[in-house]
C-alpha cells in the first residue's frame, strides 16, 4: 500500500447509496488510508473510509499463486506487468456528510454522488472541521461493524495526530463517543483503546 | 451563563443538573464529571443551590452515589487491562460519561429568582413547597447564598457556627424563636454537646427575652467547666455574665472546695417531698410497683407535709408494726423504708424547708430576670438526687408560672417571664414508664402553654419518652453512636429518612446537625470555638455587678479573696 496525499484525486465512484458509496482506485494499492475522510463529487458529499479490497477486475478470473519460483513479491509484478491492468484496488465509505452553500452539514444529502464521482482525500482543514464536531458519528456508528470501529478509531487517531493538545481532543471525542456508545461500555472501551496506541 | 450581580460568574461553582426526583423524596442531581464537580468535593450535609426557572432552591446533601448508565460497567470497568497501555484514558473518558456522580438533596427553602439579577440572593426564602424543573443547574452554595438562609432575619442574631464546608459564612439562630418550644442537645460522650448546650444558653443570657434554669448536674455551666480535649478551664455563665446570672448550690463544701462561691445554697425540706417525686425516683431506687404506691398510704396516714420525716424516724420494728396498722406489704414498707433512709446522706435535704418553699429564692431571681444554675456538687453523681430535686423544684417554679400566666390572662399582672428549665441526662428519669409523672413530661406535652419550655441534654435519646421527644421543637444533635439514638433524635422530624444519612455520619466530634423550629432548614453546623472571641461577643457592655434578688431567706456565701479583687477590677474598668 502507498501512501496519499491530502486533496490527492484516488479515484471514482462505482456504487452509491445515500449512507455508502464505493469507488475504484486510479492505481493498484493506492487507496486512501482506512479512517480517511474523503470528499466525493460536486457539491461534495463526505464520507469516511470503512473498507478497503483489492480484487481482480474480471470476476470469472480468479487470481492464482505465481510467485513460487520468485525470491520477492515486487518480483511478480515485475514478471507480470500485465497485473496493474488486471487487478484493481477498490474502497468503501461511509457517508457522514455533505456540503449545502458555504457549510458543511452533517448528516446525508439528498442525493447520494454520481457515479463516476470524483473521490478526493481532504485537506486538514476539512479533516478538523469534521475532528471538532463529531456531530455524525451516530451516522457511522450505525451498522456496528468491529471493521467500522476501527475505522473510526483509525479517523480519531489520525485527527488527534494533527491537533496542538492531543490529550484534550481524545479526551473530548471520547466523551462524545461515550454518550453514544453509553448502552455499549465494551465497544466503546474497544475502540477507545484502538484511538490511542 | 448565569450572571450574578457584581460577582465574577466563574465563582459559582456547578456541580450538575436535576434529573429526578420529587418534593418529598427528594430529588436527584447528576454530576457534571468535570473537574470541579468530583463527588469527592461533596459531602453529605453541605448546602447546594439550585437554579429553577422562577426561583432558586437551597437544598442539603443527604446522600452520593455511584451511578452507571449501563450495569454492564461493574462486570468489565475500564483500567486494570494496559492493552496499548490506554487504561486510564478509557477510564477517564468514562467517568462522567458512563458512569457518572449522583448526590441525593434535599431542597429545603426557595427564594424568587429576579431574571435581571440572575441568582442575587434574595432575602426573603421560605419553605419549599415546590421542585425546580428537569435540567436545573446545580451549584455548591455560595456564602451569599447560606446568608440569605440563615441571616436573613437578623444579621445581628446569635452565630452558633458555620455550616459544614463553608468556614466563612455563619449560621444564626434567633433565640427567642429557639425558646419558645423545647429544645434538645443530643449527642455521645465527648461529641461537643456540653459546649453547644453552654454556647446556647450563653446565647440566651446575651440575647434572649427568656429566662434559664439550669440543674447542673456536674457543675460545668456555672462559674466554669472544663475542656477536656484541650486540658483547659473554659468560662461558664457566671464568669460571662456576672450581672445576669445567679449560682445557687446544693453541696457548699463543694462550691468552696472549687474555690466559687455562689450566690446561694437550696435546702429542702422532707415537708415538700411528696408520693408522687417518690414514684418518679422507682426505678432509680429499685422499688417495686407496691413499695412506690405505699408512699401515698403513708402519707394519708401521717398527713402531707410529714409523712417522709416521720416515716424515716421509725426504728425497724416500728416499721413493722406501721405495717401492720396501715395494713400494706410488710416487705414492701421495709424496702421504702431502707431505700429511702439512705437519703439522710443527702445534705441538702432539711427537716423544714424555708419559710417561702426551698424554690423561693430560685423564683424571685428567675421573676427579675436573672437567669440561675443551681450546681449539684457531690450529689449530680446521684441520679435519685438529681431527678428528685429538679423535678421537686420545677413542680415548684411550674406551679408559680401557671398561677401568674392564669392571672395574667385574666388580666391581672404581667405575663411570667418565658423560662427555659435546662435538664440533663433526662433519658434516666424521662422513660416511657414515667415520663408522664414528672412534672418535665407535663411541661414538654403543654408546649408553651405556660411560657415554661425545656432544654434537654442527654446522650442516649432512645431513653426518653418519645412523646416528650415529639414535642421538642428544635433538635441539635452531635455524633451519636447507637442506630436507637439516631432514630430517637429523628423521630416524627419531616424529612427523617434523608436526615438519617447525615446524622450518621457526623464527625465525633464539633459538628452538630440542627433541625426544626429555630432553623429554616436542617443544616450541619460546626459550631464556633468557645474560646476568647466567643467570651467577648458575649461580652454585655457596661454591665453593672450582679443584682440578686430575695436573697434574705437564703444563705450567702461569703466572697472570696479573688472574687473580691475581680469583681472590684470590674467595676472600674467595666469590660468593654
Amino acid at each position: 500500500m502507498t501512501d496519499t496525499k491530502a486533496g490527492q484525486r484516488v479515484g471514482e465512484v462505482t456504487v452509491s447509496h445515500s449512507q455508502r458509496i464505493e469507488a475504484q482506485c486510479y492505481e493498484l494499492h493506492h487507496a486512501p488510508p482506512l479512517g480517511a475522510l474523503l470528499r466525493v463529487g460536486s457539491p461534495p458529499v463526505y464520507a469516511v473510509v470503512r473498507e478497503i479490497w483489492h480484487e481482480p477486475l474480471d470476476p470469472s478470473r480468479p487470481l492464482a499463486p505465481r510467485g513460487m519460483s520468485l525470491e520477492s513479491e515486487d518480483e511478480i509484478y515485475a514478471a507480470n506487468p500485465q497485473l496493474s491492468a488486471m487487478l484493481t484496488t477498490r474502497f468503501a465509505g461511509t457517508v457522514v456528510g455533505y456540503r449545502a452553500g458555504l457549510t458543511v452539514q452533517f448528516g446525508l444529502p439528498a442525493q447520494p454522488p454520481n457515479l463516476h464521482s470524483f473521490v478526493f482525500t481532504c485537506d486538514p482543514d476539512e479533516t478538523t472541521a469534521f475532528a471538532n464536531d463529531l456531530g455524525w458519528l451516530r451516522l457511522f456508528l450505525a451498522d456496528g461493524s468491529p471493521a467500522g470501529d476501527s475505522a473510526l478509531a483509525g479517523f480519531l487517531r489520525q485527527s488527534a495526530a494533527e491537533m496542538i493538545d492531543r490529550p484534550a481532543f481524545l479526551l473530548r471525542a471520547g466523551r462524545t463517543l461515550a454518550t453514544e456508545l453509553s448502552r455499549d461500555p465494551q465497544r466503546l472501551q474497544a475502540i477507545l483503546r484502538e484511538m490511542t496506541p | 451563563m448565569i450572571a450574578r450581580n457584581g460577582q465574577n460568574p466563574d465563582a459559582l461553582r456547578r456541580l450538575g443538573v436535576v434529573v429526578g426526583g420529587s418534593l418529598s423524596r427528594g430529588l436527584d442531581v447528576r454530576l457534571d464529571g468535570s473537574a470541579d464537580a468530583s463527588l469527592e468535593d461533596v459531602a453529605v450535609g453541605s448546602f447546594v443551590t439550585i437554579v429553577g426557572r422562577r426561583q432558586r432552591y437551597f437544598a442539603v446533601v443527604t446522600d452520593l452515589e455511584l451511578r452507571a448508565v449501563d450495569d454492564s460497567v461493574r462486570h468489565f470497568p475500564p483500567g486494570g487491562s494496559t492493552y496499548n497501555g490506554a487504561g486510564d484514558f478509557v477510564a477517564d473518558v468514562m467517568a462522567g460519561t458512563l458512569a457518572y456522580g449522583q448526590l441525593s438533596v434535599m431542597p429545603s427553602m426557595t427564594a424568587p429568582l429576579n431574571s435581571e439579577a440572575g441568582i442575587e440572593p434574595s432575602t426573603s426564602a421560605e419553605q419549599a413547597k415546590t421542585i425546580p424543573e428537569h435540567f436545573a443547574p446545580v451549584y455548591a452554595a455560595s456564602q451569599a447564598d447560606i446568608d440569605a438562609v440563615f441571616s436573613a432575619q437578623d444579621a445581628d442574631a446569635f452565630a452558633l457556627g458555620s455550616p459544614q464546608g463553608m468556614e466563612a459564612a455563619s449560621v444564626r439562630l434567633d433565640l427567642n424563636n429557639l425558646a419558645s418550644r423545647s429544645v434538645g442537645v443530643f449527642g455521645a460522650s465527648g461529641s461537643g454537646k456540653t459546649f453547644l448546650a453552654r454556647m446556647l444558653l450563653a446565647g440566651l443570657v446575651k440575647e434572649g427575652e427568656a429566662v434559664s434554669l439550669v440543674f447542673d448536674m456536674e457543675s460545668e455551666y456555672g462559674w466554669q467547666g472544663q475542656d477536656n480535649d484541650r486540658r483547659r478551664q473554659v468560662k461558664g455563665l457566671k464568669q460571662l455574665f456576672p450581672s445576669r446570672v445567679v449560682t445557687f448550690t446544693l453541696d457548699e463544701e463543694s462550691s468552696r472546695r472549687r474555690g466559687v462561691t455562689p450566690d446561694g445554697v437550696v435546702r429542702i425540706g422532707y415537708d415538700e417531698i411528696e408520693p408522687a417525686d417518690i414514684e418518679v425516683l422507682r426505678d432509680l431506687l429499685n422499688l417495686s410497683e407496691v413499695a412506690a404506691a405505699t408512699a401515698w398510704n403513708l402519707e394519708r396516714h401521717y398527713g402531707s407535709g410529714d409523712w417522709l420525716r416521720s416515716f424515716l424516724a421509725l426504728s425497724g420494728a416500728e416499721v413493722g408494726e406501721l405495717a401492720n396498722e396501715m395494713g400494706v406489704n410488710l416487705a414492701a414498707l421495709q424496702t421504702l423504708h431502707r431505700r429511702l433512709s439512705a437519703w439522710s446522706r443527702f445534705g441538702f435535704l432539711a427537716d423544714k424547708g424555708e419559710g417561702r418553699g426551698s424554690a423561693g429564692g430560685i423564683i424571685e431571681n428567675l421573676q427579675h430576670g436573672n437567669h440561675v444554675v443551681l450546681e449539684f456538687g457531690q450529689y449530680g453523681r446521684n441520679t435519685a438526687a438529681y431527678v428528685l430535686v429538679s423535678n421537686l423544684l420545677t413542680r415548684r417554679i411550674h406551679e408559680t408560672w401557671v398561677r401568674r400566666k392564669e392571672l395574667a390572662d385574666g388580666g391581672q399582672g404581667e405575663e411570667p417571664r418565658p423560662l427555659v428549665i435546662f435538664i440533663e441526662e433526662a433519658h434516666k428519669f424521662l422513660t416511657p414508664e414515667v415520663a408522664s409523672q414528672t412534672i418535665f413530661g407535663s411541661i414538654a406535652r403543654e408546649l408553651r402553654k405556660y411560657n415554661v419550655t425545656l432544654m434537654i441534654v442527654d446522650q442516649r435519646p432512645s431513653g426518653i419518652d418519645s412523646e416528650v421527644m415529639s414535642q421538642l421543637g428544635t433538635r441539635l444533635s452531635c455524633a451519636l453512636n447507637d442506630d436507637r439514638d439516631m432514630n430517637a433524635v429523628l423521630m416524627g422530624a419531616r424529612d427523617a429518612s434523608q436526615l438519617r444519612g447525615v446524622l450518621s455520619r457526623l464527625d465525633s466530634k464539633q459538628q452538630a446537625l440542627v433541625f426544626g423550629h429555630a432553623v429554616p432548614m436542617p443544616v450541619v453546623v460546626r459550631p464556633r470555638d468557645y474560646d476568647e472571641s466567643f467570651y467577648a461577643d458575649m461580652t454585655i457592655p457596661g454591665a453593672p455587678a450582679a443584682a440578686t434578688a430575695g436573697m434574705t431567706a437564703v444563705a450567702t456565701l461569703p466572697e472570696t479573696e479573688a472574687q473580691r479583687m475581680q469583681r472590684e477590677i470590674d467595676e472600674l474598668f467595666p469590660p468593654e
